[in-house]
């Protein structure tokens, strides 16, 4: 809303400078997000008189005018169409600056010297309209000051009053506001009303057949009026507040309405049939033309406001333009009316119309100063329109709402603020506010004005106490910590921890949104299309579905990265997904996703070598593993090896490489997937080389992550290491080769490390040659050579039974 | 070996030590002398058949050998590799590129949230969760919003079906926690939330918010300003200001807007803070009594505040970030700027 603040002082003073003030309002809950000035000084820009208009030699719409500027005749080029001899307008001489820091100069226009600007109002800052030059009165003198003929400037706040405070959406709800913040009377305008002729109750009548959507409704009849332009005066503050003038009728509506925020109508009353009102729903296949010439269809459960026959107005939204005021009005209903907040909303955005007087309806206006903004109208157009006002009014307010009360406990007030304000203190508040109070001991019962529709229980009051009284003088006194015996903070340690596990192992986090374009999830074809949670209304179609996995957006990362030229990149997220049961009900859950591109598992000039896809597949598993450590995943053999319990399941998706994916089991619950991303996928963002990724749950990874591990003791004697090579099928796994190794390993046996693989020449086909090496340690000796070799042989002899291994001996 | 001998072969081996040209040359005189087998070990066996006179002579004699040798064939290794590095043939380059597997970074957004939860922890909040898949009932009919309300319209709000939708702001995790618990709550709710606002710079219609919550008997508005300042000035800097303005939401009564002072500009005023000197962050307020009442607290006996603050918003401050979708871009050569 726009706050004049010569309009304002009207009402109340206040001696503060424009920026003091909007601080003041800023910090009691107005918040003030501008402050701008209207016109100016124009101290340089004089009134000139154009004598002679000649056409610019070499442009179709440029003139060069004569213009007598009083002590000097200038030549000056104009663009203006509405420029003619003898118009006057503001003239801006060489030198002068313009309210937007333009500096007029001598310059040459197509040719042709001009000395000055003839201005039209937007140039000088004063609106913004640049149809043509700004017509001066006749009276105006050539060489005569501008700023003698305008208005003083305007200093203008822009505020942005909250939802719960319509009372505010006017100029006297802000000099309220004003008056208790700076302790100074509030000056309600007196209104002397002229009333003659015949009485209004037999002019008009008005029925309300919908009680409940418009709870009261006032009608004047107002007759001989003349409409034409308003004073300058009421113009030039509807025009700072933002309002276009139209005609006096219409502009004293609007000003009135900006004045206490009660939305006021005019009908011409010659053009309502029976000349009276019914307020009621509208009946089956009736429409309206409104104000703004649009042919409204209207529902039923919309409130018009109508005569005899027809509706005239949409209630509370907009008039109908069969009723509206003409040049040749010469009696006026003027509607003055409230109406309920929810019925104003739905319309409005049923018609998808919204106005100056549906935004104050719709939030709530003040049904006690229905008749007041009515009798202050009816005034103003006695005084501007020569209107004879018909005695009395029609006031139709059947059922009034009762009084509200609400009581407030001064010490409540106190510690729920924290602050040390006395009884009289708050009470002083209240009342400013137009709070009537009944104080007792230690509370107050306050009476609440009908413009307050906001307050309706203590802490209300308390609220009211504390904004007019200054947060900045509520105390922030150090924290003190206070802890909350059973809380429990192990989900988000675990998560902590696992985060800070992926960092380690080097790979940066991103986060995408939660829902992505169906071409994204089709293309990639990952999840169960069936069981996916469309948006019913997404914002586009590249946000239209909520994600069921991290993975598309993972692929389409790392492919985004590589058109930016990215080498490598290892990644994760750690972000929810969604879908939707058969019985409609959602399903969230929580994931792990990983992805790697490029040399990421090798450092400096190893990172030139080429990337195999078993590479990645081994860098990808190498990462689950470490992984599965740090979040102490158990480990599902015998000690000695402590190898985390995941196993893998060879699976096939569209998205992944034939045979380069599997499902990560987790001691036999399925936890999630890890594979090589297929040629057609990640050929869309035209990477070539492997590309992985891995998403698994968060529960299962996390379930054990803040486990206490119990210390083992470590051998204090030396280990004896032996190596077996050994050529097997090329289809005998490194797991089959531990399982036989272990099935009669000794306890000695601590760790197995594969150090070479060999497939070729002198091998044979289908064969291939792996070679190890084993640790054997005793807790309670130090093994003899003996005794190695002896536990040694007995593994090559399972491996030569089981495996048909053929083992070398070195 | 008699004390004279031992002393004649101990000059021999310095003699010998001295004149080592290379570490083979050292080692092999190590060998010579020093080892198990070696020389020195030899004549230690040899003086069991000395006489009692001339052992202790002969067993010192011994022992310097070892001590003298043992300094001769360090001093001369020593001099090999000073005179090797003199000479620079096992010189490394400094400059090549350091070779190790790098860290990876977290996203900014996260630090923020970490950081957050470090904070409130010292002062014995816990973290809080919820779906981001919420009912129309704990993300407004609970929080006092009114049915009417304009938030709630489809313009704004992704609805998912008849009082679903994906929530629109941190603050149902508040009615969760105190649907399932008694008071004392202290917790914050760190989470994503969804508006249908039109992507721009300082918009995204998927963003991240942290929701506080502490409810006890006896919580003011001063402890509310309190604990802020005191995570305003942990997470942005010791010099930062903190202002609270009055402002409207459903759910407080008193509500507030807090804003940071420009880290920027330290307040002067700059293009970050539009000149204000001031930077919005959220909102806040002490829990309106109609909430407590619908979650079954008594409001008479029950006081507690609230607050919510922008996760984007602060990430952007932080790090001077200008353009909120570089946050959900993922170029990675804007996340590795990030420790």
């Amino acid at each position: 809303m726009k706050l004049p603040l010569s309009w304002l002082r009207d009402y109340v003073e206040f001696d503060l400078t424009p920026r003091e003030l909007a601080d003041r309002l800023t910090f009691s809950g107005t918040e003030v997000e501008g402050i701008e000035t209207i016109g100016g000084e124009f101290k340089e820009i004089v009134v000139g008189e154009v004598l002679a208009v000649d056409k610019h030699p070499n442009a179709d719409r440029l003139t060069v005018c004569r213009v007598n500027a009083g002590s000097a005749e200038l030549t000056v080029v104009c663009g203006a169409p509405n420029v003619r001899v003898g118009v006057k307008a503001p003239l801006a001489g060489v030198g002068t600056v313009l309210p937007d820091g333009t500096v007029i100069k001598k310059a040459k226009v197509r040719g042709v010297e001009s000395f000055g600007m003839l201005c039209a109002e937007d140039e000088l800052g004063l609106s913004k309209d640049h149809s043509g030059l700004m017509l001066l009165p006749d009276h105006a003198r050539p060489g005569q000051p501008l700023s003698e003929l305008l208005p003083p400037p305007e200093t203008v706040l822009e505020l942005e009053v909250t939802p719960n405070r319509p009372d505010c959406l006017s100029v006297i709800g802000m000099a309220r506001e004003i008056a208790a913040l700076m302790g100074k009377p509030l000056r309600i305008p007196e209104i002397v009303l002229p009333e003659s002729g015949e009485p209004v109750e037999r002019l008009t009548g008005v029925t309300i057949e919908d009680n409940e959507g418009c709870p009261r409704y006032t009608a004047r009849i107002l007759s001989g009026v003349t409409v034409g332009p308003s004073p300058a005066w009421m113009q030039h503050r509807l025009s700072c507040a933002g309002v276009r003038p139209i005609n006096n009728i219409v502009d004293i509506t609007n000003y009135v309405m900006l004045e206490c925020g009660q939305p006021l109508h005019a009908f011409d009353y010659e053009l309502l049939e029976g000349r009276r009102i019914v307020v009621r729903r509208p009946r089956q296949g009736e429409s309206l033309q409104t104000l703004d010439g649009q042919p409204r269809a209207i529902d039923p459960d919309m409130l018009v406001i109508a005569d005899a026959g027809r509706p005239v107005a949409v209630a509370g939204v907009m008039g109908g333009a069969g009723s509206e005021i003409r040049e040749a009005t010469r009696t006026v209903l003027l509607e003055s009316a409230y109406f309920k907040p929810q019925d104003i909303r739905r319309t409005s955005k049923r018609l998808g119309l919204s106005t100056e007087s549906s935004y104050r309806f719709e939030r709530g206006i003040d049904v006690g100063g229905v008749e007041w903004a009515s009798r202050r109208a009816a005034a103003f157009m006695a005084a501007h329109a020569a209107a004879t006002v018909a005695p009395g009014v029609v006031d139709a307010w059947p059922t009034r709402a009762p009084t509200r009360r609400v009581s407030m406990r001064y010490g409540r007030a106190r510690d729920l603020l924290g602050i040390d304000l006395d009884d009289a203190g708050m009470s002083r508040i209240l009342r400013s506010l137009g709070f009537d109070l009944t104080v007792r001991d230690t509370d107050c019962d306050a009476t609440v004005p009908t413009f307050r529709v906001d307050i309706d229980q203590e802490a209300d009051l308390i609220e009211e106490v504390a904004r007019v009284h200054g947060l900045d003088k509520v105390p922030a006194p150090a924290p003190a910590a206070r802890l909350v015996a059973d809380a429990d903070d192990r989900p988000t340690r675990a998560l902590l921890a696992c985060r800070a596990a992926l960092t380690g192992l080097g790979l940066t986090e991103i986060i995408n949104y939660s829902f992505l374009s169906e071409r994204l999830l089709s293309f990639v074809g990952y999840g169960s299309p069936e069981a996916r949670l469309v948006l019913p209304n997404p914002i586009s179609t590249d946000f239209a579905v909520m994600r069921d996995s991290l993975i598309p957006q993972m692929i389409e990362t790392l492919g985004r990265n590589r058109s930016r030229q990215a080498r490598e990149a290892g990644l994760f997220e750690l972000g929810r997904v969604f879908g939707m049961q058969p019985d409609g009900r959602p399903i969230e859950d929580d994931r792990l996703c990983v992805g790697l591109m490029g040399s990421v598992g090798r450092t400096g000039l190893g990172k030139a070598q080429a990337v195999e896809p078993e590479d990645v597949f081994q860098w990808m598993k190498g990462g689950l593993e470490a992984l599965c450590r740090a979040m102490q995943v158990p480990t599902s053999r015998k000690g000695g090896l402590s190898r985390p319990g995941i196993a893998f399941e060879e699976m096939s998706a569209p998205c992944f490489e034939p045979g380069r994916a599997v499902r990560v089991f987790m001691a036999g619950e399925p936890i999630g997937v890890l594979g090589l991303v297929s040629e057609r996928v990640r050929g869309e963002w035209r990477v070539a080389d492997p590309m992985g990724v891995m998403e698994l749950r968060m529960e299962p990874l996390l379930r054990h992550a803040l486990d206490v591990p119990a210390a083992k003791p470590v051998a204090p004697y030396p280990g004896v290491e032996r190596d077996v090579a050994m050529v097997v099928d090329d289809a005998t796994t490194h797991d089959a080769v531990l399982a036989c190794m272990w099935q009669v390993a000794p306890p000695e046996l601590v760790d197995v490390r594969l150090f070479d693989i060999y497939r070729g020449k002198g091998l044979g086909e289908g064969r291939k040659s792996l070679a190890y090496s084993l640790t054997y340690r005793s807790m309670e000796r130090t093994l003899t050579d003996e005794a190695a070799n002896a536990m040694h042989d007995r593994i090559k002899a399972a491996l030569r039974q089981d495996l048909h291994a053929d083992i070398r001996e070195s | 070996m008699k004390a004279a001998e031992i002393v004649q072969l101990k000059e021999q081996a310095l003699d010998e030590a001295r004149r080592s040209g290379t570490a083979a040359d050292v080692e092999a005189v190590r060998i010579k002398y020093l080892s198990r087998k070696g020389v020195l070990p030899g004549i230690m066996d040899g003086l069991k058949a000395l006489s009692a006179e001339e052992r202790p002579e002969a067993g010192r004699r011994a022992n310097e050998l070892r001590q003298e040798l043992t300094k001769a064939l360090d001093d001369a290794k020593n001099a090999l590799q000073a005179a090797e590095r003199a000479s620079g043939q096992k010189r490394f380059d400094p400059t090549l590129p350091g070779q190790w597997r790098g860290l990876g970074r977290r996203h900014p957004i996260t630090q923020v949230v970490e950081e957050a939860i470090r904070i409130f922890s010292m002062l014995g909040f816990t973290v809080a969760d919820g779906p981001d898949i919420e009912t129309e009932y704990h993300n407004f009919d609970a929080l006092n919003t009114p049915a009417d309300h304009p938030s709630r319209d489809t313009q704004d709000t992704f609805w998912l079906g008849p009082g679903l939708l994906l929530r629109t702001q941190t603050s149902p995790v508040q009615i969760r926690v105190m649907e399932s618990r008694k008071p004392p709550v202290r917790i914050i709710a760190p989470g994503r939330c969804y508006r249908r606002d039109t992507t721009d710079a300082t918009h995204s219609a998927n963003f991240h918010q942290i929701e506080g919550l502490y409810v006890d008997r006896a919580v003011s508005l001063a402890d509310l300003k309190g604990d802020i300042t005191f995570f305003a000035r942990q997470m942005m800097g010791a010099d930062v200001k903190v202002r609270f303005r009055p402002h409207f939401f459903p759910f407080t009564e008193p509500s507030v807007e807090y804003d940071f002072s420009c880290h920027v500009c330290r307040g002067r005023g700059c293009r970050v803070c539009k000149q204000s000197g001031w930077i919005e962050i959220s909102g806040a307020g002490m829990v309106n009594p109609k909430v407590f009442k619908t979650v079954g607290y008594d409001p008479e006996t029950t006081m507690g505040y609230a607050f919510g603050m922008g996760v984007e918003r602060i990430a952007m401050i932080r790090f001077g970030i200008e353009d909120i979708r570089h946050l959900y871009d993922n170029d990675v050569r804007f996340l590795e700027q990030f420790g």
